[in-house]
């Protein structure tokens, strides 16, 4: 942005350091590429190997966290095992997930983005009025457009809020249609009426 | 995963809904269960099986048998078109064609719902810094009760509505609260649930809304009945109240 800096950091570990206090800071994954720039780092390779030396730090010292690349960038999240822990300290019952026609109408809109109401309704054989309005209370989808028929209807997308919620980077890394036939062909339901 | 029991010689079942949300999930079980390809579905076997799961159960969710027996009669629809002699039809007019491609469809958003489910199940163990302040609700949707005086102005509002509109005749209809709060349990306990501003949408004069608004709040009040609305100027929803619970 500027003319050339003087390099900000002495060394690897205090880059290191400096990547550790940002992510403890930010609430938002942060994009590699402006790591990349502040660190001075030339290649991405140095700076993937920057990332692997915090990681591994993070592992072999019995560190409560880890490096998470979700959402598009880098963030800090607790390790699995301190879960249920956590939820006992804090007293927070986290079941809060999603009902199943809120998550019937994700699937939709995630692998038929954008869509409108009336093609989710269709498609799960009932009105999803309510599981709609409850992912747009959420954030997890938004409206991106109208589609070009009598009435207008909203078309509805995923979020980045999505990609977050369910640990992606991007959508590309849902499974497809067919990849996921696969994935659950192998674990045969067992009859569910034995 | 849903589990459907049938007890041998009682009418008792039992449905874990955590993968059940209408009839094409039941239908979906019982192609599964008997191996059937879902291009194959042997429509007799399934009709059978439905009219026996409904001769033996008595007295149960109406709703939920409602869905039964639409899928039901869909069924029985399709195997009687298909003993009778026809003219050959139209590829797209078919029911039958329709029907596969609806449980095709269905069946593929069952797999990415629970993709998506164990996802989230993964994701939520990790705890990331907003977590603990932003976490979202436990409950599904963020329902607020509201108040009465929320509701009167919500009312006003809709009265003002009316008022644009020209009066042709004056109607001196008596309205009276008890037939009212009849009228409105019957619609809660056929359809579980009423969209109030629905229902008065079709009502005549102001005197009809005004009573059915009271009837309401005095329902509300006698603990019969639970008003919310999701946002202000929303509509109102309201439920039977049961036991503390929402029946929903």
């Amino acid at each position: 942005m500027t003319e050339k800096k003087e390099p900000l950091f002495d060394d690897e570990n205090e880059k290191i350091a400096f990547l550790e206090s940002v992510l403890f800071v930010s609430k938002d994954p942060i994009e590699p590429e402006r790591l990349i720039d502040y660190l001075g780092c030339r290649r991405i390779e140095d700076f993937e190997k920057l990332l692997r030396s915090f990681e591994k730090d993070l592992m072999d010292n019995n560190r409560g966290l880890f490096l998470k690349r979700s959402g598009g960038g880098l963030h800090l999240s607790t390790k699995p095992d301190m879960h249920e822990k956590l939820k006992d300290f804090f007293t927070i019952r986290r079941s809060s997930k999603l009902t199943i026609p809120s998550l019937e109408t994700l699937s939709i809109v995630a692998y038929r983005q954008p869509v409108t109401l009336a093609e989710i309704s269709d498609l799960r054989n009932v009105n999803s009025v309510g599981p709609v309005k409850n992912l747009l209370q959420k954030k997890l989808i938004k409206i991106t457009g109208r589609k070009k028929v009598p009435g207008l209807p909203a078309l509805y997308s995923t979020t980045h809020e999505f990609l977050l919620y369910f640990g992606l980077n991007d959508l590309s890394e849902l499974p497809s249609l067919e990849e996921l036939t696969e994935m659950f062909e192998d674990k045969e339901q067992p009859s569910l009426f034995d | 995963m849903s589990e459907i029991h049938f007890t041998p010689g009682s009418d008792i079942y039992k449905i874990q809904a955590e993968f059940y949300d209408g009839p094409f999930d039941l239908l979906l079980h019982l192609i599964r269960k008997n191996k059937m390809n879902i291009y194959e579905i042997n429509i007799t076997e399934i009709t059978r099986e439905y009219l026996s799961y409904l001769e033996n159960s008595k007295g149960v969710n109406p709703a939920r048998e409602g869905d039964f027996l639409m899928t039901a009669s869909t069924l029985i629809y399709i195997k009687s078109r298909s003993l009778l002699p026809r003219p050959a039809i139209l590829e797209e007019e078919s029911p039958e064609k329709k029907l596969m491609e609806t449980l095709i469809e269905y069946d593929k958003i069952q797999k990415i719902s629970k993709l998506l489910k164990e996802m989230e199940g993964r994701e939520l163990m990790l705890w990331k810094r907003e977590d603990v302040k932003e976490n979202f609700e436990n409950s599904e949707f963020d329902l607020k009760e509201v108040s009465s005086f929320q509701l009167a102005e919500i009312f006003l509002n809709l009265l003002k509505r009316e008022d644009g509109k020209e009066v042709l005749f004056l109607d001196s209809k008596n309205y009276s609260i008890e037939k009212k709060r009849k009228e409105i349990l019957k619609i809660l306990e056929t359809e579980g649930f009423m969209n109030f501003n629905k229902y008065i949408e079709n009502m005549d004069t102001s005197e009809e809304i005004l009573v059915s608004f009271f009837t309401m709040l005095e329902m509300a009040k006698q603990k019969f009945i639970v008003a919310i609305q999701k946002a202000i100027f929303d509509t109102i929803s309201v439920w039977k109240f049961d036991s503390g619970e929402i029946v929903q």
